[in-house]
């Protein structure tokens, strides 16, 4: 009596949505109830992004959505169509330097089995993208919806302490050296003979 | 904040250095591979029907709604589910039941895997799950180890005790008779569970005949040649013919050192259908109501102490609630047996007697949770020294003191005749001391009394951590086998670099790193050039895998006999062809030295290409190749003495703990990688205090789990959890790295800690776990 049977052709209704994932489109069918976290990793292969709950509350599916940390577990793949979407796999350069977040968790011992790490790394980014100087008050503040359970927390915090630091002393690296340059050309443009070019 | 978590440095990672660790670039980068990422040709996914009576007749299943082809069922009655786990003692007073794959005649807990259904994907596997209707007649429940048993759990145990034991040493009546106070302390611990980030999940993959295939199964779990060694065995395979692979793993904590009925129900559907890949990954909500919790306990105890504080005996009865089975390979004997042998800690006294129970209950199945049982044994013991400070008008410090086992005591008989090996614990409490600035505090307390404010208490835990068991400390639970042992393998590759296959797991300890000093330093190579593979069974020789912090102490150990055996080889063939004498000779960085020349005479990748491809230069008597395997078993253990302190301020208003301080003294021995023992130290601490204060299964008296999802089963997050002061005594242990286990001790001393600060500040007793804002607030209106 194969007709009161449930079999796998239920009637899908596949809808394309276009992403832009790590600066790269993808075109994907997708059905409505396939969540974003699922799409990217089993249609995607980016598994990078975990599932540690899916129902929102461990925040190891983070991925940043037009720069907005965004629950992949809690979103239809189908709400996302023309977004850029930034997974763990995108931050990283394509030789393998790590980013300066990524940096920092490892040189803070910010990660042990590594499960939650993409959420926060994420999560992380966008917090210092919002906020370049946070205190260890606020970096716990902010990183408190996301859940790790090897770390005790201690390491997460000192690297997003240390990405900061890191960043500010780059950015003051970087205006010394344009107010050095800007020196130099001034300097030389001074020793010029004054005689008008052209 | 921890020091030492700052500190990464990239140089050549000698042991008690902190290398950047070798697992971090692929798993920040997203290139872990976690079982949940394997996808492979042909693969179809699982979903378990799950019960939702805690205990029923299982009347009937229907699943006529599915088409087998599409969507094959499988449940109890089909063909090869008859096997079970059978989780093994010789103990007298233990009662051996059993664990079927699918519940077989009757369920015995809300959420046990009743039928499994295969589809193309896991969204089809769930829609298909709810046409399976299963018609139940339900059994009365019972839910606490301490309640009169409705009705057995097994038929093999009326009584629902599965093992009972009575630990016992000199004459506790008599030591209490004339003690100078006896004091009497009756506490409940709160169930909760390792719940790593990472839930349970499984690929299973027959290829071949169902008589003679070859059975993969990818699993998150600790102990793989454990669960292969079981799988051969109900499967009637060849052992050679089961492989098991334990890629990156999120997370263990002991959830994972199970074998759990999913996997053996994954596997034999994998035999029903060969060639077909089969995965199951676990929801959250699954985790919750299946996976192995643990500390759900309940202590009455006694102790006498003469007039000076001297404990004189301790006297009381233990119920650990079990769940609906003996856990696979542990038993139901696992948190009664270490509740009982190390409730005394690291404090002495000669005269003991306790009575300890592991009960079946219409609940989840405990199972091993880092820290095993003593989290609850070091709170109830802490809480008899803290009543014995105030019953003797003494100070809750000194009577730790006095109490402690020192250097001098040791080796230390325990009355349940383990054999501590440490007795630092005063050193380790003074540092705790120092470092808190106790005097102040005291002050601040004070002033507080006097003039009004929250008030501050000061709470503190001394615990022994037993780490490390040899096959003498491992003996206890008299399973059939006895995990005192571990194998590695060394080998130097034909290009000089070297590769680690050893039988220990690894779940984010830093396992790679870890041992990849340890050999790196004993063969004299430089860490970047040394690889560890582990959680194969088809790589490493044998591993009894991860748990008991364990994998420092007897894997490093097999690592280093087996380095130190390759290297000497080495050396042997490196003076044969250089004309040295090898005593002359050293291995370093790579490259062999000559005593006094500085120059190097050659390197370890001219003599491993000797080894390996020019066999007409190989000395006569030398065999091809260069690598060594090992085993190493410590016999005994190594005990770490851990001691945390901690101020707390209380909000009367709310019954809000705030905690301001906390710091943590432990001796883990010689430490290899500072960063790495301080990370296993304070997510120990941040484990322990989210089981003291927040993490609950709460089940009602139907058995129904009430806290099921991460909404109400609270995990302590970044705004919960204080930055921690975390400090080392090095003792180095009797092993030849000289190293302790830390996986654990943090866990120990939370909810200790907890209780007795909340003493100190406003007098109140806390007997019961989680020590909730509710919970104290209600005391603080008892006490008003
Ligand atoms: S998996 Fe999305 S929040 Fe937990
Ligand atoms: S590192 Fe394991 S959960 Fe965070």
């Amino acid at each position: 009596m194969t007709t009161d049977r449930v079999t796998t052709d239920r009637v899908t209704t596949e809808t394309k949505v276009e992403l832009s994932i790590n600066g790269r489109r993808h075109v994907v069918g997708v059905e409505p109830r396939h969540t974003l976290g699922d799409v990217l990793r089993e249609q995607l292969g980016l598994t990078g992004t975990h599932l540690g709950c899916e129902h929102g509350v461990c925040g190891a599916c983070t991925v940043l959505v037009d720069g907005e940390p965004t629950r992949s577990c809690l979103v239809f793949a189908v709400q996302m169509d023309q977004t850029e979407i930034t997974t763990i796999e995108g931050l990283a350069a394509a030789d393998g330097t790590l980013h300066p977040v990524q940096e920092a968790f490892s040189a803070c011992h910010g990660l042990q089995c590594g499960f939650c790490t993409p959420g926060f790394v994420l999560t992380a980014v966008h917090l210092l993208a919002t906020n370049p100087a946070p205190d260890r008050a606020t970096i716990r503040r902010e990183l408190s919806g996301n859940l790790c359970r090897c770390t005790g927390y201690v390491g997460i915090i000192s690297a997003v302490e240390r990405a900061a630091v890191e960043r500010a002393a780059v950015e003051r690296a970087a205006v010394e050296r344009a107010v050095t340059n800007a020196a130099a050309v001034a300097a030389s443009a001074a020793d010029e003979p004054s005689s008008p070019r052209h | 904040m921890v020091a030492s978590l700052d500190q990464s440095t990239t140089t050549a990672g000698p042991i008690g250095t902190s290398p950047r660790r070798k697992e971090d670039h692929r798993l920040l980068t997203g290139r872990g591979r976690f079982v949940s990422d394997l996808q492979l040709p042909r693969m179809r996914h699982v979903a378990f029907v799950r019960s939702t009576y805690a205990h029923a007749r299982i009347v009937s299943i229907d699943c006529n709604e599915l088409d087998p082809i599409d969507h094959p069922v499988f449940t109890a009655l089909s063909p090869g589910f008859e096997v079970g786990l059978f989780a093994q003692s010789a103990l007298p007073g233990y009662v051996e039941t059993e664990q079927p794959p699918l519940a077989r005649g009757k369920t015995r807990f809300a959420g046990e895997a009743i039928a499994a259904v295969v589809a193309d994907d896991r969204y089809q596997a769930e829609d298909a799950a709810e046409g399976v209707v299963v018609d139940y007649e339900p059994l009365p429940v019972t839910v606490r180890a301490w309640d009169e048993p409705q009705h057995p759990v097994h038929d093999a145990a009326l009584d629902n005790v599965l093992l009972a034991r009575t630990f016992s040493a000199g004459d506790v009546d008599a030591a209490l008779a004339a003690a100078a106070v006896v004091v009497r302390r009756e506490v409940v611990t709160n169930r909760h569970g390792g719940n790593p980030m990472e839930g349970r999940a499984g690929v299973a993959l027959w290829e071949g005949s169902a008589r003679d295939g070859h059975l993969t199964f990818w699993s998150g779990t600790q102990i793989p040649h454990l669960v292969r060694n079981l799988l051969a065995e109900l499967l009637e395979l060849p052992e050679s013919n089961v492989r098991v692979i334990a890629p990156d793993v999120g997370g263990g904590f002991g959830t994972k050192a199970v074998l759990y009925p999913e996997d053996l129900a994954l596997c034999l559907m994998a035999r029903s259908l060969p060639g077909t890949p089969l995965k199951w990954v676990e929801d959250r909500a699954e985790h919750l109501a299946a996976a192995t919790a643990a500390r759900d306990h309940r202590y009455e105890l006694e102790a006498g102490f003469d007039a000076e504080g001297h404990l004189v005996g301790i006297r009381g009865e233990a119920w650990c609630n079990v769940g609906a089975y003996s856990v696979y390979p542990w038993t139901a004997g696992i948190e009664a047996l270490m509740a009982g042998g190390l409730l005394t800690g690291p404090y002495k006294v000669e005269n003991y007697r306790c009575s300890v129970r592991g009960v079946a209950t219409n609940t989840a199945p405990s199972g091993p949770y880092r820290g095993v049982a003593r989290p609850a044994t070091v709170y109830a013991m802490e809480c008899l020294l803290d009543s014995g400070a105030r019953a003797l008008g003494m100070d809750s410090i000194d009577i730790r003191r006095v109490n402690l086992i020192g250097p001098d005591d040791v080796p230390y008989r325990l009355p349940t005749r383990l054999i501590d090996d440490t007795g630092h614990y005063a050193e380790c409490l003074d540092a705790c001391i120092e470092r808190l600035g106790l005097d102040e505090l005291r002050a601040e307390q004070a002033r507080r009394r006097a003039e009004g404010g929250k008030p501050i208490g000061i709470g503190l835990a001394c615990y022994n951590e037993l780490t490390g068991l040899g096959r003498a400390a491992s003996a206890g639970p008299r399973m059939p086998f006895r995990t005192g042992h571990e194998a590695c393998t060394v080998r130097i590759n034909p290009d000089g670099k070297v590769v680690v296959l050893s039988g220990v797991t690894s779940q984010g300890q830093g396992l790679e790193t870890t041992l990849a000093q340890v050999v790196a330093e004993a063969v004299g190579v430089n860490y970047d050039d040394v690889e560890v593979r582990y959680g194969d069974t088809d790589q490493s020789l044998w591993g009894f895998g991860a748990f008991s912090s364990r994998q420092a102490v007897i894997a490093g150990g097999a690592a280093n006999l087996a380095a130190v055996d390759v290297r000497e080889s080495a050396l042997r063939l490196a003076a044969e062809l250089y004309e040295a004498s090898p005593d002359d000779l050293r291995l370093e960085n790579g490259s062999f030295y000559v005593a006094g020349s500085p120059e190097a005479v050659g390197t370890l990748a001219d003599a491993a290409r000797v080894a390996y491809l020019e066999s007409n230069r190989l000395p006569p008597g030398f065999e091809p190749g260069l690598d060594a395997t090992r085993f190493y078993d410590p016999v005994m253990g190594a005990f770490a003495a851990g001691v945390q302190v901690a101020a707390i301020e209380l909000d009367p208003s709310t019954g809000e703990i705030t905690i301001l301080r906390w710091v943590c003294v432990e001796d883990a021995g010689r430490v290899v990688h500072p960063q790495i023992v301080d990370g296993q130290i304070a997510g120990s601490l941040a484990q322990g205090i989210g089981g003291a204060q927040y993490e609950h299964l709460v089940y009602d008296d139907e058995g129904n789990l009430r806290t099921g999802t991460l909404l109400d089963y609270l995990m302590p997050t970044s705004a919960e959890i204080p930055e921690f002061e975390i400090g080392h005594i090095e003792r180095p242990a009797d092993n030849p790295l000289g190293v302790r286990g830390v996986g654990e001790g943090g866990t120990l001393g939370p909810a200790a800690v907890l209780a007795s600060a909340v003493a100190d500040a406003v007098g109140i007793d806390i007997d019961q776990l989680p020590l909730t804002p509710e919970r104290l607030w209600l005391a603080l209106e008892d006490q008003r």
